[in-house]
């Protein structure tokens, strides 16, 4: 299914990615000929400025996948081929092994097989303007001007690919309309067709499938994802493509469209698994589902609550922004394993389904937050690095991240990893200062976010309906709300009865307070008598306020019982930093 | 016409992995002909008979694991078993791990009939006693199919096979009962609502023509592919 989907969408696609046997090729140098091959001077196509300097994209005939042996491209290719001139880090190389006569040697074979390419066009394609300069300066064997041209040396010294350009053209030689039509890979009839398992007509088998660039962590000359590359992967003493078959066409529709979204906007780092997106069929849908978990870029900060304006958008308001046709949408994560890609998930499903999905995950997230937080947006990786210790990603378990996704697109239950995770970072940090010396939250505005966004997520698929709301709920009966309420309170009183305390009960008594309340509550109700008697000398307004408030949270039953329990559940230890959470928002809330 | 025998089979995880990505193992979404004959074959087989699968119910919604495992990427030679050097392979030298992408929680109903076909090119082992003991008249004759039908069943209630059904891989074992009335089965344990696409999926290989594979087109109409009379492309 995942590459018959994506031979769907390149068929979809058809007119804005490379035909048969062409592929885009940045080629930062252009040698500028003369009509009659007269070479006139060397053109730099790079733009950026600095290490981020990239040459102009073209397309180009598709080049020849070579390992170490001798194999020309069409019109262009490295200095070696098409002038045969030595690579000078090479040259060097071979110098010290005593091996320059044999480097050279295999020069003037890498220049001859460069013009053996052209020279096999069909000679209405040699007579062009174009190509027939070329093979005109070629055959002049005369590259002194070329060598004393000012933009040589650089040439020279990164080993860039270059290629051909008439004077007045706009685009290479090699990108003329006749050259890219004439290139013609599927019409070589060496061995018998086969079925395709893509498409189901008969084709020949590919042997070695176009690599697949663009996959973070793997090879950066390009993985495969169907490959065979050791002996023990083959089936019935097959080699390499034959395992599996699939025809040239496909292989080079499902390639390209996969390099494609690889390199287009459509796609997103998750984890160590890389994810592209598409749908079967234009929608909106496909330009915004990056939008929902990337993290919004520097020039355009609120990128993500758009986004998820739109999601929410009723339908009532003129053409609404995504809603169920039935067009099918596909997610693939593709994790790297050297020179292999493996899949690490693949979602299949309508726009409207996935549309509910994301939604159902944002409303779960909504919490109320403090003052200090403008954008109430959290992307993916706010809510991963929020969860890692000392924040960072690569502590996670690995695919921790890939499995929090595949919850969110398919609506099922999070992982438990998220929830136990996030605890532990806030037990971690339960005494947590900044450089003065002061209090750090340690229930930040993303970890209760998440916590809320895993209780409702594992509620939901177990079939029950928990309300847990945005912001403070006074008739929430739950123990562990209401412990951490009542602790949010204790915590607040006393700071108020001992102004410019550094150190309050949060730093000795959370984790034990959520864990295990009966051990710890009876002791921090003992020392709060204390700080209420000095409340009520000072400050006697207040006294009654919080007096008023510890007994509310008590008297209504924590859980309709009296006393505290002996143990927490996780799933109420999440319950307990909510309510804390909530209640210091609604403490710190100027009324 | 011989009769159509259903097994309900069902295990924790499966993986009929697709021919494409057998490296990085990614499953089919559903059983593939050839691993449900596998499960037939499991508990009855003999040379006489051939198996062939006519429908596939899909009892449980399809989910998905991935699992990330170590294995090898050396074959070992006959040779390093048999006679010289380690007598084997180590394998912390040829270490690869594999990720795959594999079914849980599968639970199918499978429908199959077997035929009796020409058995007779599978000798004996005992040339010699062959030509020294002339078969009696009635051991050339094909077998009646009743015989093998009533040993199917039996062999099914019982729980005895030859090796242990697996669904796709050999260590995701399988789990089978024999379903002795299919539409009462059918109403009782619905198959899912659900009719995905699935593209082209292997049939089976033809193992006497040089092991070439079959590919068909795959159609799941609400839980239930249809395999009679289906086209199979080589």
């Amino acid at each position: 299914m995942i590459l018959q989907s994506l031979y769907e969408y390149y068929g979809r696609k058809r007119d804005s990615l490379p035909g048969d046997g062409i592929e885009r090729k940045e080629l930062p140098f252009l040698f500028v000929l003369r009509l009659d091959g007269a070479f006139l001077h060397i053109e730099d196509t790079r733009q950026g400025d600095g290490k981020r300097k990239r040459g102009k994209a073209f397309l180009v005939p598709q080049g020849v996948k070579k390992s170490v042996n001798v194999a020309a491209n069409l019109l262009w290719g490295s200095v070696e081929y098409v002038l045969g001139q030595p690579d000078p880090k090479k040259l060097d190389e071979q110098r010290k092994k005593g091996k320059e006569k044999h480097y050279r040697e295999r020069l003037g074979t890498m220049r001859t097989a460069f013009r053996a390419e052209i020279e096999q066009l069909p000679s209405t394609v040699q007579s062009t303007p174009e190509v027939a300069a070329t093979l005109a300066f070629l055959a002049s064997d005369n590259f002194s001007p070329v060598m004393a041209d000012p933009l040589w040396p650089q040439v020279s010294a990164t080993g860039a690919n270059v290629s051909f350009k008439l004077v007045g053209e706009e685009s290479p030689v090699c990108s003329a309309s006749v050259v890219l039509a004439s290139v013609g890979r599927f019409c070589e009839g060496k061995s018998e067709p086969r079925i395709c398992l893509i498409t189901g007509y008969p084709d020949i088998v590919e042997r070695l499938h176009p690599p697949i660039k663009g996959v973070w962590g793997a090879q950066t000359s390009g993985a495969n994802i169907v490959s065979f590359n050791l002996p023990a992967f083959n089936s019935f003493a097959r080699e390499q493509g034959t395992n599996a078959p699939v025809g040239k066409r496909a292989a080079f529709a499902y390639t390209t469209a996969l390099n494609h979204l690889l390199a287009s906007k459509q796609r997103i780092q998750i984890g160590d698994a890389s994810t592209v997106f598409w749908a079967a069929a234009d929608c909106r849908m496909e330009s915004l589902l990056s939008q929902f978990f990337d993290e919004p870029p520097q020039d355009d900060p609120d990128q993500g609550t758009n986004a998820v304006k739109v999601l929410f958008e009723a339908p009532l308001a003129g053409a609404p922004a995504i809603y169920d046709d039935g067009t099918r949408f596909y997610v693939l994560g593709l994790a790297p394993n050297a020179a292999r890609i493996a899949v690490r998930f693949w979602h299949v499903a309508t726009v409207g389904e996935l549309a509910r999905h994301i939604r159902q995950h944002f409303e779960d997230l909504e919490i109320v937050r403090p003052r200090y937080v403008d954008r109430p947006f959290l992307s993916l990786k706010t809510l991963l690095v929020s969860i890692s210790p000392l924040g960072d990603l690569d502590k996670l378990p690995p695919k921790l991240a890939g499995d929090f996704i595949k919850a969110i697109l398919d609506g099922t239950a999070y992982p438990q990893t998220l929830l136990q995770a996030a605890l532990r970072r806030i037990h971690a940090e339960q005494a947590k200062k900044d450089e003065k010396g002061r209090q750090k939250e340690h229930v930040t505005y993303a970890r209760a976010a998440l916590i809320k966004a895993c209780l409702k997520s594992f509620t939901r698929n177990a079939g029950l309906n928990e309300e847990i709301t945005v912001s403070l709920d006074e008739s929430n009966i739950n123990s562990g709300y209401r412990l951490g309420r009542l602790f949010a309170v204790l915590e607040k009183v006393q700071a108020e009865a001992n102004p410019g305390l550094n150190t309050t009960i949060r730093d000795s008594y959370f984790g034990s307070a959520s864990s295990t309340p009966s051990a710890v509550f009876p002791t921090l109700m003992r020392r709060n008598q204390h700080h209420m008697t000095k409340l009520r000398k000072e400050k006697p307004g207040l006294y009654v306020k919080r007096d008023k408030e510890i007994q509310t949270i008590c008297n209504d039953g924590i859980d309709g019982k009296l006393g505290f329990q002996p143990v927490l559940s996780l799933a109420d230890q999440g319950r307990f930093v909510i309510g804390y959470y909530q209640q210091r928002q609604d403490l710190f809330t100027k009324s | 016409m011989s009769k159509t025998l259903c097994l309900k089979v069902w295990g924790d995880f499966a993986c009929f992995t697709r021919p494409e990505m057998k490296v990085e193992r990614v499953s089919y979404d559903v059983i593939t002909p050839s691993a449900a004959r596998a499960i037939f074959e499991a508990i009855l087989w003999k040379p006489e008979i051939r198996w062939t699968v006519t429908k596939i119910e899909v009892l449980k919604p399809i989910k998905w694991i991935s699992v990330r495992r170590n294995e090898v990427g050396k074959v070992a030679s006959a040779d390093s078993i048999t006679n010289q050097g380690d007598r084997g392979l180590y394998i912390e030298e040829h270490r690869q791990q594999r990720a795959g992408m594999f079914l849980r929680d599968v639970a199918y109903r499978l429908h199959a009939q077997f035929e009796v076909v020409d058995g007779s090119k599978h000798v004996h082992r005992y040339p010699e006693l062959r030509n020294r003991f002339t078969p009696e008249p009635e051991e050339s004759q094909p077998e009646h199919p009743a015989k093998y039908l009533s040993m199917f069943q039996r062999r099914a209630r019982k729980g005895q096979c030859f090796w242990q059904p697996y669904l796709g891989c050999r260590e995701f074992s399988a789990h089978f009962e024999l379903v002795d009335d299919a539409a009462t089965a059918s109403l009782a344990e619905p198959p899912i609502p659900d009719s995905p696409s699935l593209g082209w999926m292997l049939h089976d290989i033809a193992f006497a023509d040089a092991m070439k594979p079959g590919f068909f087109r795959a159609e799941m109409k609400n839980g239930v592919i249809d395999l009679t009379g289906v086209e199979v492309r080589q």
